[in-house]
């Protein structure tokens, strides 16, 4: 059964670049296709759904082969030994199977910034996010670039852990190994 | 064209030593968080006298210190900290505590903002227990947390920090309650033991718009009565550029010794990511007390916000109307009005 669960030797990336692609309507878009699939659809769907709500994805939507939910990623600023998160990036993750195959996209991002809130704790300024296609003009250009770019690394993360997590027997192997116990009366 | 330029080179300096990681949220413990500001104003009054009683931005016609604000957070599981200190004349001269109560060193000190320790019982109740940012009021000491650099009378008539400890249960995603005890306004300590009892009920009814529901009574050492405070603070998002926010206020101390109440209206507009611009309309009255009766007054200010990476400058003009005359003239002759603008730079990291 072992071999039932081994799954693709060949993972189409995006693009092959370290950079945010487009879509055919201009959004920006992580896209992955997996062929040589041996894994049930059924059982691919239900490990999606356990990927979303460990990963405590929203607003969960099924239709046909698809599963759509809205995720959130957190913006570290870093410099030296100074960190502290800068905003959040939503997006919404697709995941459609045909046979044999899978693929997932992530897109609609939408930036929304934090700041200091009374008590020291970094919080989002707004409900509404900016789309990470507006950009937001010679000021501010740089750092609306390195918001994409960290949108690219951690979807790029996050696609790498949804593919191994639905590579693997969910039932063979927990989640949290026990550590082994030392004995240290036999020797 | 040249004043952009400035701007873009700026921004370019300011991000030159930065780098943005990525982090799951899902980690039980966090890097040690640092942040902070540090500002800078220059205000002239237009009666070439400082009038308008604004905390902080006071100096007439002199480019003046705000101050640096320093922040420390971490959290460990579900046990957190967070320490946030200010120096300068915005920190230590124009907040209050200062100094350790001493005469001698009333002028000879760090401003604590925040000193707290926190414990997340679960994902919907924790307790929090130090001196805290108070939970009254729009506006907050630190300028990095205000749209306006100069402010409100009800922010510099209202309580500014508490010391105590509180609880907080999340209902839901729209309702949230917090209970506390609290010391009096404003000091590390409370000389007639902890002496006041507050509540805040957040509802956040519709996406974007949230409304707190605050009160703290309680009689502090040597006041004539028991000073109650009932305030809402509210703002809404309409859309991703229009902002309104309202802050009321009924403050009064029993036994006709007085308080005030007052109202705020505010209006944001973000026309680009780099410039907003923001109205307050401000309406303030001082209760009567004894045979001294009360006295109002109006405001207007109107703010720009100018953002460059961490930096945003704040060009700010304000018009004050009194029903007295509560102001002087060039002359120092009384006159019911005054204004003045003023330019300040404030950097947050």
């Amino acid at each position: 059964m072992l071999f039932l669960f081994l799954l693709p030797q060949a993972l189409a990336a995006q693009t092959g670049t370290n950079e945010m692609s487009k879509d055919e309507n201009g959004k920006y878009i992580y896209y992955q296709v997996a062929d040589k699939i041996i894994v049930p659809a059924d059982s691919l769907h239900q490990r999606c759904l356990s990927f979303f709500k460990n990963r405590k994805f929203k607003n969960l939507a099924q239709k046909d082969d698809q599963l759509i939910a809205e995720g959130k990623m957190i913006i570290n600023k870093t410099a030296f030994v100074l960190t502290h998160p800068s905003g959040e990036i939503l997006f919404n993750f697709t995941f459609e199977t045909k046979p044999g195959k899978y693929r997932f996209w992530l897109t609609d991002f939408l930036f929304i910034p934090y700041s200091r809130d009374r008590y020291g704790n970094f919080v989002a300024t707004t409900a509404k996010g900016r789309p990470l296609e507006n950009l937001p003009g010679k000021l501010n250009a740089a750092e609306w670039k390195s918001y994409i770019d960290a949108a690219y690394k951690q979807s790029d993360a996050l696609g790498a852990e949804f593919k191994q997590f639905l590579s693997r027997n969910p039932s063979a192997s927990p989640v949290t190994a026990k550590p082994k116990t030392i004995s240290t009366t036999n020797w | 064209m040249k004043f952009k330029s400035f701007f873009t080179t700026l921004s370019a300096l300011s991000l030159s030593a930065v780098t943005y990681a990525q982090e799951s949220t899902t980690s039980t413990s966090s890097a040690l968080q640092i942040s902070g500001s540090a500002d800078t104003y220059y205000k002239y009054d237009f009666a070439k006298k400082p009038n308008i009683g604004t905390s902080f931005a006071e100096d007439h016609n002199s480019i003046s210190l705000g101050m640096i604000d320093l922040a420390l957070k971490k959290n460990t599981g579900k046990a957190s900290f967070v320490g946030e200190l200010s120096f300068g004349p915005r920190g230590q001269y124009a907040s209050i505590p200062n100094g350790n109560g001493e005469a001698a060193n009333a002028d000879n000190s760090f401003h604590i903002q925040n000193l707290y320790t926190s414990y997340a019982f679960t994902d919907k109740f924790s307790m929090t227990a130090g001196y805290m940012g108070t939970f009254i009021g729009y506006e907050v000491i630190a300028p990095t947390g205000n749209f306006n650099y100069s402010t409100s009378y009800l922010f510099t008539n209202g309580p500014f920090q508490n010391a105590g400890i509180k609880a907080n249960y999340v209902f839901s995603s729209k309702a949230a309650l917090m209970v506390g005890l609290f010391d009096d306004w404003n000091v590390y300590k409370d000389l007639n033991g902890v002496s006041h009892f507050g509540a805040q009920l957040t509802l956040s009814p519709v996406e974007g718009w949230t409304a707190y529901l605050n009160m703290l009574t309680g009689r502090s050492a040597g006041a004539p009565g028991t000073g109650s405070i009932y305030d809402l603070t509210t703002a809404y998002q309409v859309t991703e550029k229009v902002k309104l926010g309202l802050n009321a206020a009924d403050y009064s101390v029993s036994n006709d010794n007085g308080g005030y109440s007052g109202a705020a209206f505010y209006f944001q507009n973000a026309f680009t990511t780099s410039f907003s611009l923001g109205l307050r309309a401000e309406y303030f009255k001082t209760k009567d007390i004894a045979d001294a009766e009360g006295s109002s007054v109006t405001s207007i200010t109107v703010s720009g916000t100018l953002k460059a990476g961490g930096l945003t400058f704040i060009p700010e003009i304000r018009f004050d109307n009194g029903n007295t005359a509560r102001f002087v003239k060039n002359n120092l002759d009384p006159t019911k009005s005054a204004s003045q603008f003023s330019l300040a730079a404030v950097y947050a990291f």
